[in-house]
């Protein structure tokens, strides 16, 4: 028993979700305190306690890896904390998704770690997300320029979130089977629909991801040699066709020729970073969210880095590149081809998602409407990013039961740890 | 399967790639470009913060306070002479000047760059917050002379640096104004006295770009100092004709100067030649030496902005480039860039970057930051610049600038009276420098539609080398 306790207490997932508990706990009392609302006070017990099932209550039930899970729901909270700072209606709105996220995760998990075989269902996933994807362009509504959403019930729903999902599963199994011609034929008619949205910055993503598969499986560099030069060739095409690519290539050009218009969001976004300083203005103290637009989701790690600081900043995107190594040991750990090329698309694609909107941020390239996975407002985008992290827990599941397997086997069966 | 691992171990390096090259990426962009963001005309916040911090004092090199907060007012030099002499590197309360300390060294002024336990200590004491004390490299005792002897009617910058250390000594723009009484004339004077003519407006650098030409031709031509030229009056060069200072073809007069080597064609500023050897120079060499001066560069001072200047690189005919190498054509610099180049020459070839900043002080007296002199480039090789220094020191001696000598002190410059399309007469320039070692002095007098550099800049240069080398300047 006193054995126990003390692993306990060295396990470093461990005391790292006490400090992510206390985090949020003072985060939301402090806004509490400083507005004088009851609801804050509510959320800065409620939030903990969510992040405290999401990691303890899910790693205890599903094996899986928990320091993974501490990273994921710092993240997710960090998000309703900025969000409820911002627009409290936002806060709760997106917690709601966030509770959600959890329930959806373990569904993930569970799919992963009992669905024996993905064979059948390919062809079927195939079909069903292109004809998802290619919904909105029937009924869809157009937002930010971009006709990728869907109203379902009163709620907008972008299906390309959900059907990232679809695309990592299909490719991966495609590509294990060493199907690469259809995996690629996939993949490029779901960036065709994208492209007809005009939904660039999912189409990048979409695209990294399955030449990122692409190189795990096959290794040939005349195939990525030619997925590259493909994209970039797509990449011309969008610059000559479409005027607000065109556009958004010479804001992040230079955003200072038009500081008041075109540049506008931009400029403020780097204002809003160099006001910060090293440790910020102070959560709630800060005006990001009423000089930059869509401070709410393309620019929310501009207002964290303006309220937190450049060192806050830098350790959430360590937080992020920490979770992407993780989600590679994992690929490395596992033992069959599936569950590697998964957990390496699903690892990619959160590595690359957070580097086309934090770069789009910092003005290291052009800025594309993606969201910043866990933390950005938006219900379909946080349930698809936590299911994300679902798939790489379910392969983390099967590692850790093929390693038990394996140990008993060596051990001649008999002893369970 | 293992091929498939070890493909996924190369997919992380490049994936973690990606957040180094984010990282690496901010930190770069935030310690280039992080004040000039900072200090942007678009940041409201930090604008709304100032009311909350008591702004720290400016002070010049001799400690002579600028610029003070006394009972919640921003009060300027009390001498209405000094301050509106002091007013562009100053700036002002209002920001109506871009960029003068008042909004470039904002950060310090108004204490953002305070550490936390600092921070901590105000609000925990219940005080408001003081920013800290900046000294800056001007002298105001020099401002205020050179606006004694600067033209009152006329439009023009003043900048007097030291060459080997980068120190801007003073920065004025004429015409200037008193920053604790902007009048109606003030905001709607024709010449916009809140521009900072110094370092903002771009114009023709005329025949004091011929620096740079004859820089180029050291570099290309190995028998450059030897080579005899000969100066017809009028070269016609493509569709344009080059022409030298005094010629009236309507009247049929024509200045010539016959056959002349280079350093007789700089001291005389013969256009006829310098048109010549950028003509057998070319685009492409003129332009190499031109950013090596700094041209097509863009500036990022850490203690001033600077305008960029540049060298045309469009519609590059024949008499576009004979026009060059008499600085005129597309050409633009500030004043502050052509004083550097002087500075350049003087200091055997080593630019040094113009600094503003002494130090800044925190409110309990310790120094936070210390200012200190870099290396923007070296311009041109040591040798180059020595035969340059004597060109210029021929200028003075027995050219175009001949007005701007000292008896007994080794003033070196150059002369340039550039066109301007919309104007009646000509800028007046002047570059130069004291080759004194005790003195390391350059100077950079314009002043716009009033004549030729030599009769109307030089003597103005020489007044303020005076005034400098008699107020302690010399030891």
């Amino acid at each position: 028993m006193s054995k126990e306790n003390k692993s306990r207490r060295r396990d470093p997932a461990r005391s790292l979700l006490s400090a992510v508990m206390l985090f949020f706990f003072l985060g939301f009392f402090m806004l509490g305190i400083k507005d004088g609302d009851w609801l804050s006070f509510l959320l800065s017990l409620i939030v903990p306690a969510i992040i405290f099932v999401g990691t303890v209550g899910v790693a205890k039930f599903f094996p899986s890896d928990k320091l993974l899970f501490v990273l994921t729901n710092f993240l997710c909270a960090l998000g309703v904390l900025m969000l409820y700072r911002m627009d409290p209606q936002k806060g709760l709105s997106q917690a709601v998704s966030y509770g959600v996220g959890v329930g959806c995760m373990i569904l993930c998990i569970l799919l992963v770690r009992y669905m024996p075989d993905w064979k059948h269902v390919t062809g079927l996933m195939i079909l069903g997300g292109l004809g998802l994807l290619a919904l909105p362009l029937v009924i869809g509504t157009e937002i930010n320029g971009a006709q990728s959403w869907i109203r379902l019930g009163g709620m907008s729903v972008q299906p390309s979130e959900v059907v990232k999902l679809a695309l990592l599963l299909c490719v991966s199994s495609l590509l294990a089977r060493k199907k690469v011609l259809i995996s690629v034929a996939f993949a490029a008619v779901c960036l065709g629909v994208l492209m007809l949205q005009k939904d660039l910055g999912t189409a990048l993503l979409y695209y990294g991801v399955t030449l990122v598969l692409v190189y795990a499986a096959t290794g040939s560099k005349t195939l990525v040699g030619c997925g590259l030069a493909g994209g970039a060739a797509a990449a011309l095409l969008g610059y000559s066709m479409f005027a607000h690519v065109k556009l958004r290539v010479s804001i992040w050009l230079d955003p200072w020729a038009d500081p008041q218009g075109s540049g506008y969001q931009i400029v403020q976004s780097l204002i809003a970073i160099i006001n910060g300083g090293a440790w910020g203005v102070g959560l709630g103290l800060g005006n990001a969210q009423t000089s930059i637009p869509y401070a709410y989701n393309d620019f929310i790690f501009s207002v964290i880095l303006h309220e937190f600081g450049m060192i806050f900043g830098l350790i959430v995107v360590l937080v992020y590149a920490f979770i992407v190594i993780r989600g590679i040991m994992i690929a490395r750990r596992s033992k069959t081809a599936f569950y590697a090329l998964l957990a390496t698309g699903c690892s990619a694609l959160i590595a690359l998602q957070t580097f086309v909107i934090i770069g789009g941020n910092i003005k290291l390239i052009p800025l594309t409407g993606v969201t910043l996975p866990f933390i950005s407002f938006g219900g379909t985008s946080m349930v698809s990013s936590l299911c994300v992290i679902g798939l790489l827990q379910g392969v983390a599941g099967h590692n850790a039961a093929q390693i038990k397997e394996d140990r008993l086997l060596a051990m001649g069966g008999g002893e369970t740890e | 399967m293992k091929q498939t691992r070890r493909n996924i171990r190369r997919l992380c390096l490049v994936l973690c790639g990606l957040f180094v090259l984010l990282i690496g990426y901010a930190a770069f962009s935030i310690m280039t470009y992080g004040n000039r963001w900072f200090t942007s005309a678009q940041n409201t916040y930090a604008r709304q913060k100032k009311s909350d911090v008591i702004a720290g004092d400016i002070l010049d090199r001799n400690g002579i306070i600028l610029a003070v907060t006394a009972e919640g007012k921003r009060q300027y030099h009390q001498d209405a002479a000094v301050r509106s002499a002091m007013v562009h590197a100053v700036g002002d309360e209002k920001g109506n000047v871009n960029n003068g300390a008042e909004n470039f060294f904002s950060s310090h002024l108004y204490g953002f760059n305070m550490t936390l336990l600092e921070r901590l200590g105000f609000a925990v004491r219940g005080e408001k917050r003081q920013g800290d004390h900046v000294y800056l490299t001007v002298d105001s005792r020099l401002a205020a002379y050179t606006a004694s002897v600067f033209p009152g009617d006329k439009a023009g910058a003043v900048v007097v640096m030291n060459y080997e250390t980068g120190e801007v000594l003073t920065q004025q723009s004429f015409p200037n104004f008193d920053p604790e009484n902007i009048t109606y004339a003030v905001r709607n004077h024709p010449k916009n006295p809140f521009l900072n003519r110094a370092v903002q407006e771009l114009n023709a650098p005329g025949s004091t770009f011929k620096i740079v030409t004859a820089a180029s031709a050291l570099d290309a031509f190995a028998d450059a100092v030897n080579r005899p030229f000969q100066c017809t009056g009028q070269l016609q060069a493509g569709l344009r004709l080059v022409t030298d200072a005094g010629t009236k073809l309507e009247e049929g007069v024509i200045t010539s100067h016959g056959q002349l080597n280079l350093q007789r064609a700089f001291q005389v500023s013969c256009n006829n030649t310098f048109a010549r050897i950028a003509l057998q120079l070319g685009d492409e060499q003129l332009r190499k030496t031109a950013e090596a001066f700094g041209f097509n560069d863009n500036f990022l001072f850490r203690d001033l902005v600077v305008e960029n200047s540049s060298y045309p690189t469009e519609n590059r005919n024949e008499g576009e480039v004979a026009w060059t190498g008499a600085g005129q054509s597309a050409l633009t610099a500030t004043p502050m860039h052509m004083c550097l180049i002087a500075a350049a020459v003087a200091n055997d070839g080593v630019m040094m970057e113009p600094r503003m900043l002494v130090k800044t002080v925190t409110p309990l007296g310790e120094v936070r930051t210390q200012g200190q002199s870099r290396v923007y480039r070296q311009a041109i090789p040591a040798e180059h610049a020595a035969v340059l220094q004597q060109f210029m020191r021929s200028v003075v001696t027995g050219g175009t600038g001949t007005a701007a000598a000292i008896p007994g002190v080794k003033v070196c410059g150059k002369t340039g009276s550039a066109e301007k399309d919309t104007q009646e007469n000509t800028n007046a320039w002047f570059v130069g420098y004291l080759d004194e070692e005790k003195s390391p002095y350059a100077i950079c007098v314009v002043v716009e539609d009033a004549g030729g550099g030599g009769s109307v800049a030089a003597p103005i240069a020489r007044k303020i080398f005076m005034w400098m080398l008699e107020n302690g300047y010399a030891d």
